[in-house]
């Protein structure tokens, strides 16, 4: 009976020690864990683009670690070519792109062939054959059983010039494969996803004496005035719910922030500076914002609750940080690190957050701009300019990988994502 | 006796900790995994083609009889140069009874909201400086165009100081 009863305690205690700790450690190793995974494309007709968009998916996501090479094989069949057999898996898939644009996976284990998944995905226009890939990936990341990298499958919104005085507004897929202008002509800048799932956008108009806040239905095209402001107007966050926006705006010919409902159109007056206070973003569930100020004399991230008067600083590095981005905690800004009056400056993107003083750089050379989070906070896009090249950049700050799409488009005024 | 306890135990925690693993589903049937319908929706083309400024250049400076007011890098005070400019002003403000649209503007080295912050200090510059020589406040409107609206796009100094500055014209 002794001897039982040591016998259960004993058992008790490896047990405790496996799994009692663990559910902070299994997410670790589920993160840290990357499966290695060959790509082998059983197409009709063999597309590079269609290879090198899974492979940057598969990279960005931090999860795999995937082959390179761009093999060719029968996507029905289950046999796994000698040289992938010391992968862990292999995912074959066919791509049509005739009438519209339709995908096949499967997902087989490389030691042995077994199918863990399969699945066929298809859209009418064939445009849009880039965000078949991101989803296909995102599946098998889930399948997978890895955190979501659901972002990938986002449109991202931005603005470009096009001559002076006018602009469009696009859409695009995150590699910038997919482009579409969904606003052209006029002045609109400024565009910020109005909802989760991207249904509408905020972009501010210049067609009238002032300009114009909209919201935008980007399927249906209904149109809806939010406010409009002399001086200047631009929705700088959305709450998650939709229900309240951050703007920065001027009726008396200051730049503050006001946060607004949108149900009841009702403004809070959440910054009262003489300078420049603007790009207010929610932080610490949307209790608190962080924004841009040049309250010291030169632009710099400050911190601020929604509802009292005092101001704290957040950056003390740096005396040119202009632009930020939050989620939950974190911060994300730019911050300009040569002095040419004229001309390209280093700028440089760090991550903060709100609760400490502590910064660490995620970007070291070039310039690096437009810094915006992922819906889930753990990929950073931005816009990064090295002498003559433009690439659209993103860095996944739990794998530390990091991606560049180059972007030959005209320039980027604002981006969303 | 202990030797036979032990290696029972660990055959036990051993047995145990296998099944804490979850298998992946094989049939891929089980999975909650949407389909790609969401983004088959068609999305909007709205053309604004007719609204929005008039042809570029002509719009990009001051007009019905206004002298644009230009700015050091960086900078929102309106410098001694420019007095005669601002003198000017005033008198076309004073002999008109129009509003008058004052629109800031910058260079291209400016990034996303801030840019648009310092053309509006620079726009309410010339304004306060219009309304202490007794030009009504309500006479007048400020907008910024940031870097939106250059009237010179080459690459070089003097193309960019022309850029840093605030046009003025009648509301008609």
């Amino acid at each position: 009976m002794k001897h039982l009863f040591s016998i259960i305690l004993l058992v008790h205690f490896f047990t405790l020690s496996l799994f009692g700790v663990d559910a902070t450690l299994k997410i670790e190793t589920d993160v840290e864990h990357r499966s290695r995974i060959a790509l082998v494309d059983g197409s009709p007709v063999k597309n590079a683009q269609v290879f090198k968009i899974l492979l940057s998916d598969l990279k960005i996501s931090g999860h795999f670690i995937p082959d390179t090479t761009h093999h060719e094989g029968d996507v029905t069949s289950n046999l796994i070519l000698p040289g992938l057999k010391g992968k862990e898996y292999v995912l074959k898939y066919s791509m049509k792109q005739t009438s519209g644009a339709k995908l096949f996976i499967r997902l087989l284990k490389a030691s042995d062939g077994t199918q863990v998944f399969k699945k066929s995905y298809a859209v009418p226009a064939r445009s849009k054959m880039p965000f078949l890939l991101h989803k296909a990936i995102s599946d098998v990341n889930n399948i997978l059983k890895y955190p979501s990298i659901s972002w990938i499958n986002r449109y991202v919104v931005y603005a470009i010039y096009t001559t002076p005085g006018r602009s469009e507004i696009r859409l695009a897929d995150y590699t910038m494969t997919y482009k579409k202008t969904i606003i052209k002509g006029g002045l609109n800048l400024f565009p910020k996803w109005a909802d989760a799932k991207q249904r509408a956008i905020y972009y501010t108009s210049y067609k009238e004496l002032i300009p114009t806040l909209y919201k935008l239905n980007i399927y249906n095209g209904s149109k809806q005035k939010i406010a409009s402001s002399q001086g200047m107007m631009v929705c700088s966050d959305v709450s998650k719910d939709g229900s309240k926006i951050l703007l920065t705006m001027a009726p008396e010919g200051q730049a503050d922030i006001f946060e607004m409902n949108v149900g009841s159109k009702s403004k809070r007056r959440v910054t009262n500076f003489k300078g420049i206070d603007v790009n207010g973003r929610y932080i610490d569930n949307e209790s608190r914002i962080v924004f841009v100020s040049n309250r010291l004399g030169y632009p710099n991230i400050f911190k601020k609750s929604i509802t009292s008067a005092a101001t704290s600083q957040v950056v003390y590095r740096g005396r040119k940080n202009n632009a930020c981005d939050a989620h939950g905690n974190k911060i994300v800004y730019s911050s300009r690190e040569s002095n040419n009056a004229f001309g390209k400056n280093t700028f440089n993107l760090y991550l903060a957050t709100s609760g400490s003083s502590s910064t660490r750089p995620i970007t070291t050379r070039g310039t690096n701009q437009f810094p915006r989070f992922s819906a889930d906070g753990s990929v950073v896009l931005y816009l990064k300019q090295t002498g003559y090249s433009t690439s659209i950049g993103y860095i996944n700050l739990t794998s530390s990988q990091s991606l560049l799409f180059p972007y030959n488009g005209k320039k980027i005024q604002s981006i969303d994502w | 006796m202990t030797h036979t306890l032990l290696t029972l135990t660990a055959v036990i925690a051993l047995f145990l900790s296998g099944c804490g693993q979850t298998a992946p589903d094989l049939n891929g049937s089980n999975n909650n995994i949407s389909d790609a319908n969401a983004i088959s929706g068609d999305t909007v083309s709205i053309d604004e083609s007719n609204y929005g400024n008039e042809s570029s250049g002509s719009y990009n400076s001051s007009a019905d009889g206004f002298r644009s007011v230009y700015f050091d890098f960086g900078d929102y005070t309106i410098s001694s140069e420019m007095e005669n400019a601002m003198n000017n002003n005033i008198k076309v403000a004073m002999s008109s009874s129009s509003k008058i649209k004052i629109e800031g503007n910058c260079d291209e080295f400016g990034t996303d909201e801030y840019n648009y912050a310092l053309g509006l200090k620079r726009a309410k510059a010339v304004k306060d400086s219009l309304v202490s020589q007794g030009i009504a406040s309500d006479k007048t409107v400020i907008v910024s165009f940031g870097e939106s609206s250059p009237v010179c796009t080459e690459p070089n100094d003097s193309c960019y100081d022309r850029n840093r500055r605030v046009d003025l014209r009648l509301v008609k």
